[in-house]
């Protein structure tokens, strides 16, 4: 739920809790002021009434006539004033309806009489419906200024935070990024905004140290492998050493080797991830790099017996040359290793599309977790378990997509772009 | 043939200057930048292998220098580096050639044997190893004076293993050396062995003797005797 929707929850609970409480109080106060009215009418009415009684022998008989409300009853003793409320029944709208009397003892003439003067409470009722109907457009008044006032908010008040969300939603560290904002009224958006800014600042320059200080590593490592290689190359020529020897040193040598190779794929790894490779503008035909490829690699396709369909176009993405090879590379190569003796390999390429099927044991985890580092389906030794993994970061740095999908025997790598 | 080594690495540096004294090359050594410039103005070389990254200096600018007082030589450079700038301004001054390091010394040991080739006048362009001919212009393989068609693979195997005769040649060097970067796809190094098969078979049917040797766990040897 969004924010502003939680306060307008919040807002709307209130303001109609409010509402209700104040027309209750409403309600009992004015009804208090009515009564009180009526009740001092119906005194005066009494007072009139009695002044009259009293004089009655020099005042027209018609003048009591004070319509339904006055009744007079003569009685034998008189009683104790009293004011009653009953429903009497009206005739000119036949129904019963509310209605309060004043019921007082007048001695006209000798006589006892028992004087009722009644008040219709017909505005008891309309004071009700006029409340009710009074808090009803107020809150839904209030509801609908609410919701105006609340979609206003979130388009010219919560705007800048939306703006650093959607920032902050799309950041890549890969990309070194600082994120700066145009300055803020809002004292608390100005200060998330660089609180923001401040973070991602540090993140770039802590992640630019460690790729800096990766390649650096890998760097400094490349000396002491060539020292180390060399000097086998050299031990090697030894004609005194034992079989013996000979063969530990190979596997020292073999261990080196893997050890270099695992090094410069790492290199270029990073390289590629601290953005070293800039595309260019033009797009970049894979065409000549398929064919050489393949051509580079037909004894190996041959002995395999692995037959290799092509139905490519001269098109491609926008990308460093080198990057274009070295992502085709790895396709091709991942389609000749973990292929099966006498598979097959189908190349399609297509403007935006670049697909490499190849044949293949099943693999029994999720493919898109082969793009892992070091992940390795199977025991393919000399492989590093780099090439899918370096493929993916290609593609993420270039804007391509890459994935994995297997179909049956098939295993279907797809870059897009 | 004499070769001028530019490399700060001391322990390298002996291991190639050993490899290289091996062949008969006479080959000095440059530890930085400084001597490297001296060396270059007053000698001449037939190839200079230059490391890009010296303790006092780019090893581009003593590129630039060499190819200004002697642009004939042969230049290779082995880095560190492995960036494609570095690749193209080295080969874009004039280089011949870039390894990268960790290279094997008989892959350097054949590629300074190319550049030099490259280098040299049409006569001495051949390459001879006993009743071996070869053309590297026509890629032409002759064994007494008779044609054998080899493969691609085959004619560089033949032409690799000449270039480091007399030596023991691991599996991996040569896998590397044909395959380069997709050596890892030899997932065992039977893969070679049908291609050095092919090669000594088709040299032996035109009546070469045996001259590849098999040195067991290791690799390959190339010799006359």
């Amino acid at each position: 739920m969004k924010l502003l929707e939680r306060i307008l929850k919040y807002q709307i609970v209130t303001s109609l809790s409010v509402l209700t409480l104040g027309a209750v109080l409403f309600y009992f106060s004015v009804d208090y002021l009515i009564d009180q009215e009526v009740n001092k009418e119906l005194m005066r009415s009494k007072a009139k009434v009695s002044w009259q009684l009293r004089h009655i022998d020099e005042l027209p008989v018609y003048i009591l006539q004070l319509g339904d409300s006055l009744q007079l009853d003569q009685v034998r003793y008189p009683g104790q004033m009293a004011l009653v409320e009953r429903k009497l029944f009206n005739e000119f709208e036949s129904e019963y309806q509310p209605y309060r009397q004043l019921i007082f003892y007048e001695r006209v003439e000798g006589a006892w009489y028992r004087v009722t003067i009644s008040k219709l409470l017909a505005q008891r009722q309309q004071l009700l419906e006029a409340v009710v109907m009074t808090v009803t457009f107020i809150v839904a008044l209030l509801l609908i200024s609410l919701l105006l006032l609340n979609s206003w908010l979130s388009r010219r008040l919560w705007r800048p935070f939306y703006k650093t969300l959607r920032a902050l939603d799309s950041y890549e560290v890969e990309k070194h990024e600082v994120l700066t904002f145009p300055k803020q009224h809002t004292v608390e958006f100005e200060q998330l905004n660089q609180s923001v800014t401040q973070f991602t600042d540090r993140l770039a320059a802590t992640y630019q140290n460690l790729k800096e200080f990766t390649e650096n590593a890998s760097h400094e490592i490349q000396t002491p492998l060539a020292v180390i290689l060399s000097k086998i190359e050299g031990l090697f020529q030894d004609e005194s050493l034992k079989e013996s020897q000979l063969v530990a040193l190979s596997e020292i040598s073999e261990a080196a080797n893997r050890l270099a190779r695992l090094n410069q794929a790492l290199l270029l790894l990073t390289k590629i991830e601290n953005r070293q490779f800039l595309a260019g503008t033009e797009p970049i035909s894979l065409v000549p790099i398929i064919n050489r490829k393949l051509r580079d690699l037909e004894d190996l396709i041959e002995q395999r017996e692995i037959t290799v369909k092509t139905a490519i176009e001269p098109t491609g993405p926008v990308m460093h040359p080198a990057l274009a090879e070295v992502l085709v590379n790895n396709l091709l190569t991942n389609a000749i290793r973990y292929n099966i003796n006498g598979g097959t390999i189908d190349i399609t390429l297509h403007a935006g599309k670049l697909v490499v099927r190849n044949t293949g044991s099943p693999i029994h985890i999720d493919p898109e977790l082969m793009f892992e580092r070091f992940r390795k389906e199977g025991t393919h030794s000399a492989s590093l378990g780099l090439g899918l993994a370096l493929a993916k970061t290609i593609c993420q740095v270039n804007g391509q997509t890459l994935r994995y999908e297997t179909d049956g025997p098939w295993h279907i790598l797809t870059v897009t772009w | 043939m004499k070769l001028l080594l530019i490399e700060d690495e001391k322990a390298l540096a002996t291991s190639i200057q050993n490899y290289f004294q091996r062949e008969n090359f006479i080959c000095e050594w440059a530890a930085d930048y400084q001597t490297a410039v001296e060396k270059i103005n007053i000698y001449r070389y037939d190839c200079v292998l230059v490391d890009l990254m010296l303790p006092d200096g780019d090893g581009l600018d003593a590129v630039r220098e060499l190819k200004r007082s002697f642009p004939e030589t042969g230049i290779i450079i082995i880095s560190a580096k492995n960036s494609l700038d570095d690749r193209i301004t080295g080969l874009n001054l004039g280089s011949d050639d870039y390894l990268t390091k960790p290279f094997h010394l008989s892959e350097l040991n054949a590629r300074v044997q190319a550049v030099i080739r490259r280098r040299s006048f049409q006569g001495s362009q051949q390459i001879r190893f006993g009743k071996i001919q070869i053309d590297p212009q026509e890629h032409l393989v002759l064994v007494d004076q008779q044609e054998i068609v080899l493969t691609r693979k085959e004619y560089d195997l033949l032409v690799y293993l000449i270039a480091n005769k007399n030596r023991v040649l691991t599996k991996e060097s040569i896998a590397e050396h044909l395959w380069g970067d997709d050596a890892d796809l030899m997932d065992n190094f039977d893969f070679i062995y049908t291609h050095i098969k092919n090669l000594r078979k088709k040299l032996m049917d035109k009546g070469c003797p045996d001259y590849l040797k098999s040195i067991y766990g290791v690799g390959y040897k190339f010799s006359e005797q």
